[in-house]
């Protein structure tokens, strides 16, 4: 484990961002922009899908959402992955990464699981099964982006 | 349906108080008086997103909080400047809690050369 944590950060891209300053800070405003588009995006849904605007046909807010939070997920990762390798043997040991990782794990799961059993616009889902699956949704959107903030304000 | 909304609202309560917990940001942590201490380096890591720097001071190992790179650089720090072996008298910020021993670094010296973190900060 602790092997792995060096290696990482001896990667060339992990040693060249560690002593860097634009190129960290552009990596570091792509992470924002990536979480700001998935938990923007998501929420709303997950909202939906609890019982709000009910008027708003969910297949249509789904339609436009789901790729948007996809997309903000998938540049959170790849900007996230950088930003730990600067400090793999540090963040690679505390407990609040590894909870980060967990309810990032969960929430991609879960929804990887609910679009391929009910499809992209949610169609044939019951009115529960979505409310369970929103609330889930946002518990680890939030837990997430919480404990990535709380990254910056605890360790050793 | 309401046992959902009221499990979503608690959450959101119990994430809004752990996010106001402790922080090695900015200067909210410290105690706002400057301390001085002087000891050899054990221990260096420099770099994104703030270098720490393992200070041995008579036996009792601080960790001391330098600047990103940029700040560093702007101070006048050179490559190996801050290395293991190395005597160093650093004035800064302790951590508001006693049994933490953590110093946010404003300005240190290396022998007689001063390297000023924060030019604003006394």
């Amino acid at each position: 484990m602790d092997g792995l944590l060096a290696a990482i950060e001896g990667f060339w891209i992990a040693q060249e961002l560690r002593f860097a300053r634009w190129s960290y800070a552009a990596v570091n405003t792509a992470h924002v922009l990536g979480i700001a588009l998935l938990v923007g995006a998501i929420l709303p849904l997950d909202l939906r899908l609890l019982g709000l605007w009910r008027r708003v046909p969910h297949g249509d807010l789904a339609r436009v959402l789901v790729p948007v939070a996809a997309a903000g997920l998938a540049l959170a990762a790849a900007t996230g992955a950088l930003l730990f390798s600067v400090r793999a043997s540090e963040y690679g040991v505390m407990p609040v990464v590894w909870l980060k990782g967990a309810l990032i794990a969960t929430g991609a799961g879960a929804a990887l699981l609910l679009h391929r059993a009910h499809g992209l616009e949610l169609a044939a889902a019951g009115r529960r099964r979505l409310a369970a699956a929103g609330a889930l949704s946002m518990t680890c959107w939030l837990g997430a982006l919480v404990c990535g903030r709380l990254i910056a304000f605890l360790g050793d | 349906m309401r046992k959902i909304w009221l499990s979503v609202l608690s959450l959101a309560a119990g994430l809004a108080v752990a996010g106001t917990a402790a922080a090695h940001h900015g200067w909210a942590w410290t105690t706002g008086e400057n301390k001085e201490l002087t000891g050899v380096v054990e221990e260096a890591r420099l770099g994104n997103p703030h270098g720490d720097v393992m200070l041995n001071v008579d036996g009792t190992v601080w960790t001391v909080e330098v600047g990103q790179p940029w700040r560093n650089d702007r101070a006048g720090v050179k490559e190996g400047d801050i290395a293991p072996g190395v005597e160093m008298r650093v004035i800064g910020e302790p951590s508001a809690d006693p049994d933490e021993t953590r110093l946010k670094v404003e300005r240190f010296f290396i022998g007689d050369r001063e390297y000023i973190l924060y030019p604003g900060r006394d």
